[in-house]
């Protein structure tokens, strides 16, 4: 599946801004199940400097420095990705949760994702929540599954309920949020039985499949929960939002501990008062 | 001090005897009295920042007056041991910001890592090894066990803090009890920052010829201030906090009267998290921009930002093999035994017999540690259920007694426990070891663990010589010639804007200083006349204008005591002029890099005077006027020191300039209130003229008893040679601005100009008029005018030197999912 990625922010200040500078997560991470064909940012006014490297998860991370006074920064950001559906392995052939737990912690690639993170410290409630999907025994990816379809059916997808900060116990007290709540939600929970978990970032397709039902989250950036099966099968990404398994209808940006590792696009002024936000984002299919 | 027989060591046997042989001044009080003339002596320096306008908050750092004498011999094993550890705990934080080989290799648990907090994740790239080296300094804190092996308890990569604490011991003892160093082999400290000097030189980016150095502080009000600056001065370099840098194109840059000025290597002596608020997302000031230029090779950072993650106990435990893999060669230096408890033996080790040891986070090697055995049963029990449950977040430090050394107390000697702060610098070839250091008496609740205590008692290091006959005093060794340097730059805009305020309320002290005691002057001398009452009411005012007085407190011949009452409170904690010393005391510290250690002291000492004689519980006319003589002589005191030590340029320039300002502005007003009088009462103000502009006895001089309107305003208007007239300021002003103001615009200049031809026209047109006193009365609106004048002024002097950058804020963030 090819889809055309477009992510556009505009940034407006009430006073004009000396100097600005931002940090970006907004390149696709080129993925075994990920091919970038084209991509291209563009901004206005033009940044005096432009950094590009790779983060400490391996996401790209581009740099953008502003030292010339401006009311308006517009950054768009534009890709063509190229995704075939990873191979999922068998639920029931995976091992059982309290294995992933002990190799977890020995696993460098997966050891950091099963500790708190800034955003989200440990929370009885939500493993407490989790553990009806995971009796003992039972095999990793089951639980999981089992995990992904309750989120959907428990809580209510509500856009302005939750801020960027929102704890989760607050997400869980009132039952809805939109898709950084859930999937910060799985994230505190299946870390609190000891299961790696990390926060992915990037794009949902716009228009459902033919026949299938709107995709929420869509218009806008997305997120979506990484899960560790252990060292023979690796990450599954699923969508506590659409209570998916994540196969070639999303665009991976990168990812990280939590929504603060990984935020598509955030910024540092000098001057500029008060201001405001604005984003277009479009994912189709190319 | 003794060994196993229970006899002196060699090395201290010389020591003692120095000490025992003290000159006779010293013989009457012994010990006692040289441990109190070191306390006298650190207070005086204000070795900690004690702010001398604010409250006594805590008792300073202490120095004994015992040295600890180390042999050189026993200091070269020392030296290698801890050269190793620093090579060591460079090559595991390469590893650990770079390819992880470790982690892989299953060396280091993961959680070591990435549980800890000091792992700063935006100074690792998966991909880019980081910028060597990550340490270029590097401390340790030692102890020597009952086995009488020296054991390092601590490392210290992040900013080695404490050296400063080391220079100031040697200073002072040197200075107070400099024949304790004859006839001993002491090795100075001095070469020691030459080299880091160098060596942070050679750190600058490549075809850079002259490298400008700069130390990054938080500021004044961090305990460590006084370090920053001494360690400034050291080592020749700017001192610079994160409001003064800005990141441009990849590269660092100071702003400087003068524009922006590159940094090539930044000492930084703050949390690298509060460097980068872009990267770390904190709400602290920090340099947005400063990890790009870090990350691509536009400023060197020392130590790198993330070195601190070297300092958890946790992995302590696996230096012995992180040696043999990292640098194939066995650790020399042994760590007090230490265990990061996710080790079940160890665990249970420590779970069966807590007493013995110390028990401290597992990532985080700065807390003070728990120690169980000095725990209530309810403490100890909740600690080590918590351990037992959460073994994982804790690590254990043996709790060994350390050795003892002689302190001071009471006249006589006393053996307590002490611990050995060391420090390295490496210059890429090799590490070298201050030959000195911290000596201390740990603190006796949390034990060893933990950082530097805001108090303590201190030693001098001496590291002895090997060869006898060269005398080494710390005043009497030579230094090798140094190579020319250029210091970090120009004056930073702040510093400028620091010493402009300093002058101005120097000079709103003093001012306010003579017209309370114009006033007083006035009061309890029975019946006034008429000229008096109208006096009075004109200083009245000016003291309302000032601050001083308030509506109520207006006074009459009656009410003498209320407006004594009335001058107290603006003396005294919380007052007007109290709170002018709070401002003195304040900015004197933030500029203390720019000052002398004599200055410093002048600037200082009499102000603590001063602030407890106004809160002391006397009242009464003549204590207030001793006050008031006591604030007049400060800064009469300050005004020599500065006029006589500073040099004239750039921080002098503004110091004065500030002063001037300040003057010229308080005499605009002051003579404006004192001429809003009646034309028949001109008389009596121009006495109060002549006398608040200290010129009375110049003008009876000049002019004998005959008091006229023309002759008198022109002594205190227009005679540029009156230092305390108006003229006088504004030249200052306009040679200040001529001087420092040699852009192309020189905006400042015709204003300063404009005001000059003003003052220097007013004698004049009342000499012309027919009746001199109208026209001295008419001047009084244009001198208010002028005031506000002046005031604006100064504002475009603020704007065009000191405009500091509009504070940061942290822009919005898109909310996945959520409305943006």
């Amino acid at each position: 599946m090819i889809w055309c990625v477009r992510h556009a922010t505009t940034y407006r200040y009430a006073e004009p801004v000396d100097i600005a500078t931002h940090l970006l997560h907004l390149a696709p991470r080129p993925l075994p199940h990920q091919r970038v064909l084209a991509e291209s940012l563009t901004c206005q006014p033009e940044p005096s400097r432009i950094s590009t490297g790779t983060d400490h998860f391996g996401n790209r991370a581009t740099w953008i420095f502003l030292d010339r006074p401006h009311s308006v920064f517009e950054v768009t950001a534009e890709a063509t990705v190229e995704v075939t559906a990873p191979a999922i392995p068998q639920p029931s052939a995976t091992p059982p949760w309290e294995e992933i737990t002990a190799l977890s912690a020995q696993d460098p690639s997966a050891a950091e994702f099963a500790l708190p993170s800034p955003m989200l410290p440990p929370e009885a409630g939500a493993t407490a929540y989790a553990a009806t999907s995971f009796p003992p025994g039972r095999p990793v990816l089951e639980g999981l599954l089992d995990l992904n379809a309750r989120i959907r059916r428990d809580f209510a997808f509500r856009a302005g309920v939750t801020g960027i900060a929102t704890p989760v116990s607050q997400v869980l007290a009132q039952r809805a949020g939109v898709c950084q709540d859930f999937t910060h939600l799985v994230l505190c929970a299946l870390r609190g039985l000891g299961l790696p978990a990390r926060y992915v970032s990037g794009y949902i397709r716009t228009l459902p499949p033919p026949g299938g039902a709107p995709r929420l989250g869509a218009d806008q950036s997305h997120a979506w929960v990484g899960a560790w099966l252990g060292p023979e099968h690796g990450w599954v990404d699923l969508d506590p939002t659409n209570a998916l398994v994540v196969r070639d209808e999303h665009v991976t940006l990168g990812w990280g501990r939590d929504f603060h590792d990984i935020s598509p696009l955030r910024g540092i002024i000098l001057g500029g008062g008060r201001h405001s936000l604005q984003v277009e984002v479009d994912l189709a299919p190319g | 001090m003794v060994d196993g027989r229970g006899q002196v060591r060699p090395h201290w046997r010389r020591v003692l005897a120095a000490l025992s042989d003290l000159p006779p001044d010293y013989a009457e009080g012994g010990l006692g009295e040289a441990t109190r003339r070191l306390d006298r002596a650190f207070e005086e320096e204000g070795a900690t920042s004690l702010l001398p306008g604010l409250q006594r908050a805590e008792p300073s750092w202490r120095c004994d007056p015992v040295p600890l004498p180390l042999p050189a011999s026993e200091f070269a094993l020392l030296a290698e041991g801890l050269a190793q550890r620093a090579r060591l705990l460079d090559a595991l934080l390469a590893d650990l910001y770079g390819a992880q080989r470790l982690l892989t290799e299953r060396l280091v648990p993961p959680e070591l890592v990435f549980a800890n907090p000091a792992f700063l994740r935006p100074c690792r790239s998966a991909e880019q090894p980081p910028p060597r080296p990550m340490l270029q300094t590097y401390a340790a804190d030692l102890l020597r066990g009952p086995d009488g092996r020296w054991q390092v308890l601590a490392d210290r990569t992040s900013r080695a803090a404490g050296i400063g604490h080391a220079q100031e011991n040697r200073r002072m003892l040197g200075r107070v009890l400099p024949h304790i160093f004859q006839g001993q082999q002491v090795r100075p400290l001095r070469p020691f920052f030459d080299l880091w000097q160098d060596a942070l030189q050679r750190l600058a980016p490549p075809r850079q010829d002259n490298a400008a150095i700069a130390l990054l502080t938080p500021g004044v009000r961090h305990p460590l201030w006084f370090e920053h600056v001494l360690l400034a001065r050291e080592l020749s370099c700017a001192l610079v906090e994160p409001g003064d840098l800005t990141a441009r194109g990849g590269a660092v840059f100071l702003k400087t009267l003068k524009g922006l000025q590159p940094v090539h290597v930044l000492l930084r002596r703050m949390d690298g998290r509060l460097l980068d608020p872009l990267e770390f997302g904190g709400q602290e000031p920090g340099v947005p921009g400063l990890l790009d230029a870090w990350r691509h090779g536009g400023v060197r950072v020392v130590n790198a930002p993330g070195c601190g993650l070297a300092e958890a106990p946790g992995l302590t435990a696996l230096l012995p093999r992180l040696s043999e893999r990292l640098l194939g060669e066995t650790l020399r230096l042994p760590s007090v035994e230490t265990h990061w408890l996710a080790e079940p033996e160890a665990l249970a080790a420590v779970l069966r017999d807590p007493d013995g040891w110390l028990l401290r986070p597992a990532t985080d090697g700065i807390a003070p540690a728990w120690r169980p055995g000095r725990m209530t049963p309810a403490q100890r029990d909740t600690l080590l259920a918590r351990v037992a449950a959460q073994p994982r977040d804790f690590a254990a430090t043996r709790d060994l007694p350390p050795s003892v050394a002689p302190f001071v107390v009471g006249g006589g000697l006393t053996p307590r426990p002490v611990l050995l702060r060391l420090f390295l610098a490496q210059d890429g070839e090799g590490w070298s070891v201050l030959p000195g250091g911290l000596a201390r008496v740990p603190d006796d609740a949390t034990g060893p663990i933990g950082r530097l205590p805001r108090q303590a008692l201190a030693k001098d290091v001496w590291v002895l010589s090997e060869e006898g006959g060269r005398i080494q005093g710390p005043g009497l060794h030579r230094q090798a010639p140094l190579p020319i340097r250029r210091a970090g730059g120009d004056l930073p805009s702040r510093v400028a804007d620091n010493l402009f305020w300093l002058g101005r309320y120097v000079e709103r002290m003093e001012g306010a200083a003579r017209l309370m005691r114009a006033a007083l002057a006035r009061l309890d001398r029975g019946p006034l006349l008429p000229r008096e009452v109208a006096e009075l009411a004109a200083l009245s005012t000016g003291l309302r204008h000032a601050g001083l007085l308030t509506t109520e407190d207006m006074p009459n011949a009656a009410a003498s005591s209320a407006f004594q009452a009335a001058l107290w409170r603006a003396l005294r904690q919380g007052g007007t002029v109290a709170r002018l010393f709070d401002e003195i005391g304040r900015l004197v510290e933030a500029v203390r890099d720019r000052l002398t250690g004599d200055m410093h002291t002048l600037f200082t000492l009499p102000l603590r005077a001063v602030r407890v004689q106004a809160d002391a519980p006397q009242l009464g006319l003549q204590g207030l006027e001793a006050v008031l003589g006591s604030v007049l002589r400060y800064s009469a005191g300050v005004a020599g020191a500065v006029a006589e030590n500073m040099v004239r340029a750039g921080g002098f320039a503004f110091l004065d300039l500030g002063r001037r300002v300040e003057r010229a502005q308080s005499i605009a007003a002051q003579l404006g209130f004192a001429l809003s009088q009646s034309p028949s009462r001109i008389e009596g103000g121009l006495r109060l003229a002549l006398e608040l502009c200290d010129s009375v006895i110049t003008y009876r001089n000049r002019y004998l008893g005959t008091l006229q309107p023309a002759p008198a305003l022109d002594l205190v208007l227009a005679d540029p040679g009156n230092p305390r007239g108006l003229a006088f300021q504004l030249h200052a002003i306009r040679d200040v601005l001529r001087a420092v103001d040699g852009g192309p615009e020189r905006e400042l200049l015709p204003p300063a100009e404009a005001l000059i031809a003003a003052v220097e026209a007013m004698p004049g047109t009342v000499l012309a008029a027919p009746d001199q006193a109208a026209a001295a009365v008419a001047l009084a609106p244009r001198l208010t005018a002028m005031e506000g004048e002046i005031a604006a002024l100064s504002d475009a002097i603020t704007r065009r030197y000191f405009a500091l950058l509009p504070p940061i804020q942290q822009i919005g963030q898109e909310m996945p999912g959520g409305a943006a």
